[in-house]
C-alpha cells in the first residue's frame, strides 16, 4: 500500500494502537474500545497490506508464565509511514492513543 | 487455571470459536484457531473474577467470541481461491468422468430404488417353448374373448389328438384380494390348470422349493408384484385371501412374460376344482411333429369334432414371445443411435496441427482411454436413467414404460455421444483440459483474404485451438497449434497459483 493512502478511522487507531505497545488483539480492542469483529478483521487487512507483521510469541516464555503464546503485532516501515501520513488527517490520534513517550512528556 | 465452575461458559466459548473456525480457509485455520484460543484464555483471565461466576463478564466474553466469525469470513474472503476448487479441475478430464460418475450413480441409486425397475432387470432371460398355439372359437366378433369351455378342453386332453400332443387350459375371473391388513382390491385372477407355465417354457421366479400342500398355490403377475408388494421376493410364501379362499404365493411370474389374453393379476394353479366347469377359457395347445407340419402360417382352422355329427370350427394363433425386455430395447436404441449419429455431428476424430509436433504415445493412448472412459460411462447411465423415466409413474403392464425407456434411451444415446464427440474435440490434446476463452478473429467477408474463425486457448498454455469459422478447401478442419516456451509468461501466474 502506497504511504499516503488514506486508512479508515479505525485503521488508523489500530495502526496507532500498536505504534503506541498495545501489540496484541485484546490489548487493542480495550484501548480503542472497539469489538472483537472489527479489530481482528482490521488487522488482517492491515497485515495483508503490509502495514503489520505478527509475530508468536516464544514457547518457552509463555510454558514459563503458564499461559499460550500470544501472536503479537508490530509496524513495518511502510506502516509507520503510513501512520505518519494518516496522524496528519486525524491530528487527534496521538492524544486519544498516546504512547509512552507522549505520556511521559 | 480456569475457575471450576467456569468450565461450562469456556467449554461453550471454546466451541463457538471451534464452529467459526470452519469458517476460516483450511491453510490458516490452525493458526486462527491458535490465535483465538490464546486470546480467549487472556480474555477471560482479565474479565472473570477468579472463584466467582460474573454473568456480564461471561456475556462480555461471549460477544468476544462472537467476533470471530466476523474476523474468519474476513481471512475467507482474502482468500478467494481457497473458498472454491481450482477452476482448471471444472475443466479436466478427471472433473468430467467424475461428473459423469456422479450422474451414473445417482442413476442406478434411483434404478435400485424403484420396484418396477428391479422387476425388470431381474426377469431372467429365456425364450417360449416353440409350436404353441392359442386355441379359440372361430367367431369373427372378438378374438381376445373366452370361447372354450372347460369341458371340451377336458375332452380333447382325454383324447389322442393328431396335431396336438399337450394342451393346457386357463380361464379368467375377477375377485376381490386382501393382501394382509389392506383394504380387498379388485384383482384379475386366472384359474390355471398345473401345466400352462411348463407347457410354455415360463421359469417362474422366487419359487419355493417344497410349498405345503395346505392351500393352493397362486403365482404372481408381475404388475401385482410390483404395484402391491413392490418387487420384495419375500412375500413368496405368504398367503393371499382371493375371494373367500385361502392361497399360498409359490412364485413370481417374469414380467412381460407371454402375450396370452387378459392382464392377469394372479395365477391360480387349481388342477382340479374349478369353480364352474362350464366356465369358458382359452387352451394352450403344443403342436405335434404333424400338427407343424399343418401349421403354415400363424393361424390355422382347426376342426374339432363334438357329439355325434357335429364339428365345431376353431382357430389356432401362434404365440409368439412376450414384448422384448430392457436390455432388448436399450441394444437396439444404442445401435439407432449410433446409425443417426453422423446426421447430427460429424464423426470424424482426425487431428490436425500446424506443425509437425505431436503429443507422445502416452498422451495420445490417454485421450483415446479418455473417450472410451466416456462413452462407457454415458452408456452406463443411458441405461439407467432411461428406466428410471420409464418406470418411475407409469403401471409395468402397459405400453408406457416401452415407449418412455425407447424414446429416453435414444435420444440420450444420441445426443450424449454428440456431446461425448463434440466435447473431445475441444479437448487439449496434451493435458485433456478443455479449451477455453473463445476470440473471435477476422471476418466472415474476407474468408478468403485471411484467417477468419474462433481461437480457443488450453489454460495450462499446451496448446490454441483454431476453429474456422467458414470451412474452406485450405482450412477445412479445426487445427491445434502446440505453443513453444515463448509463451509460458502468460501462463506463469496459473501456475504459480
Amino acid at each position: 500500500m502506497a504511504p499516503d493512502a488514506k486508512l479508515s478511522h479505525t485503521a488508523a487507531m489500530i495502526l496507532q494502537a500498536i505504534h503506541a505497545g498495545y501489540i496484541y488483539g485484546f490489548s487493542i480492542m480495550e484501548m480503542t474500545g472497539l469489538p472483537s469483529g472489527t479489530v481482528y478483521p482490521a488487522m488482517r487487512r492491515l497485515e495483508r497490506d503490509d502495514l503489520i507483521r505478527s509475530q508468536w510469541e516464544r514457547q518457552s516464555i509463555a510454558d514459563a508464565d503458564q499461559r499460550p503464546a500470544r501472536k503479537y503485532y508490530r509496524l513495518t516501515g511502510a506502516g509507520r509511514t503510513t501512520l505518519e501520513a494518516t496522524r496528519k488527517r486525524y491530528p487527534l490520534l496521538e492524544r486519544l492513543i498516546p504512547t509512552e513517550e507522549a505520556k511521559s512528556l | 487455571m480456569m475457575p471450576g465452575h467456569g468450565s461450562a461458559f469456556h467449554a461453550f466459548h471454546l466451541s463457538l470459536l471451534r464452529i467459526a473456525s470452519l469458517v476460516a480457509p483450511s491453510r490458516r485455520r490452525a493458526e486462527w484457531w491458535r490465535e483465538w484460543r490464546a486470546e480467549l484464555w487472556h480474555v477471560r483471565r482479565e474479565r472473570v473474577p477468579a472463584g466467582g461466576l460474573c454473568w456480564p463478564a461471561e456475556r462480555e466474553i461471549t460477544a468476544f467470541c462472537l467476533g470471530a466469525f466476523r474476523d474468519s469470513y474476513c481471512l475467507r474472503r482474502q482468500s478467494p481461491r481457497e473458498s472454491q476448487p481450482p477452476a482448471s479441475f471444472f475443466g479436466s478430464a478427471a472433473y468430467c468422468l467424475f461428473a459423469m460418475a456422479v450422474v451414473l450413480a445417482a442413476g442406478m441409486i434411483v434404478a435400485l430404488r424403484l420396484p418396477g425397475v428391479r422387476a425388470v432387470t431381474g426377469t431372467p432371460l429365456y425364450r417360449l417353448n416353440p409350436h404353441l398355439v392359442q386355441i379359440q372359437r372361430a367367431e369373427p366378433d372378438d378374438d381376445a374373448a373366452p370361447t372354450v369351455p372347460y369341458r371340451t378342453f377336458l375332452n380333447w386332453k382325454a383324447r389322442r389328438q393328431r396335431s396336438f400332443d399337450e394342451f393346457a387350459f386357463f380361464s379368467i375371473a375377477y375377485h376381490s384380494v386382501s393382501t394382509g391388513g389392506e383394504r380387498p382390491t379388485r384383482w384379475t385372477i386366472a384359474h390355471a390348470s398345473a401345466n400352462l407355465f411348463s407347457l410354455a417354457g415360463i421359469p417362474l421366479q422366487f419359487a419355493l422349493t417344497d410349498p405345503p400342500s395346505d392351500l393352493p398355490s397362486v403365482i404372481l403377475g408381475c404388475s401385482a408384484f410390483v404395484r402391491n408388494f413392490g418387487a420384495n421376493p419375500q412375500i413368496v410364501g405368504s398367503v393371499l385371501q382371493i375371494g373367500e379362499m385361502n392361497a399360498r404365493i409359490a412364485a413370481v411370474l417374469p414380467c412381460r412374460a407371454v402375450a396370452l389374453p387378459g392382464r392377469v393379476d394372479a395365477w391360480l394353479v387349481e388342477p382340479s376344482s374349478w369353480e364352474a366347469h362350464n366356465a369358458a377359457g382359452y387352451v394352450v395347445a403344443h403342436l405335434s411333429e404333424r400338427g407343424r407340419l399343418e401349421m403354415t402360417s400363424p393361424r390355422i382352422a382347426i376342426t374339432a369334432a363334438g357329439a355325434g355329427e357335429s364339428q365345431t370350427e376353431f382357430w389356432g394363433d401362434s404365440i409368439e414371445d412376450g414384448e422384448p425386455g430392457p436390455w432388448a430395447i436399450y441394444l437396439f436404441t444404442v445401435f439407432l443411435a449410433l446409425l443417426s449419429l453422423p446426421a447430427v455431428t460429424s464423426v470424424s476424430m482426425a487431428e490436425s496441427s500446424f506443425s509437425s509436433h505431436k503429443p507422445s504415445l502416452s498422451r495420445r493412448l490417454c485421450r483415446w482411454a479418455f473417450l472410451a472412459g466416456k462413452i462407457a460411462l454415458l452408456l452406463a447411465l443411458t441405461y439407467f436413467i432411461s428406466l428410471d423415466l420409464a418406470y418411475s409413474w407409469f403401471p409395468i403392464d402397459s405400453q408406457w414404460p416401452l415407449n418412455i425407456q425407447l424414446f429416453a434411451s435414444f435420444l440420450l444415446s444420441l445426443f450424449g455421444m454428440r456431446w461425448v464427440v463434440l466435447d473431445q474435440r475441444r479437448r487439449c490434446p496434451v493435458c485433456l483440459r478443455r479449451v477455453s476463452n473463445p476470440a473471435r478473429v477476422g471476418d466472415a467477408s474476407r474468408t478468403f483474404l485471411a484467417w477468419n474463425g474462433t481461437e480457443l486457448i488450453c489454460t495450462a498454455g499446451h496448446t490454441l485451438l483454431h476453429v474456422p469459422g467458414l470451412p474452406t478447401s485450405w482450412f477445412s478442419a479445426q487445427r491445434w497449434l502446440y505453443l513453444d516456451t515463448s509463451w509460458q509468461f502468460l501462463f506463469a501466474a496459473s501456475s504459480e497459483s
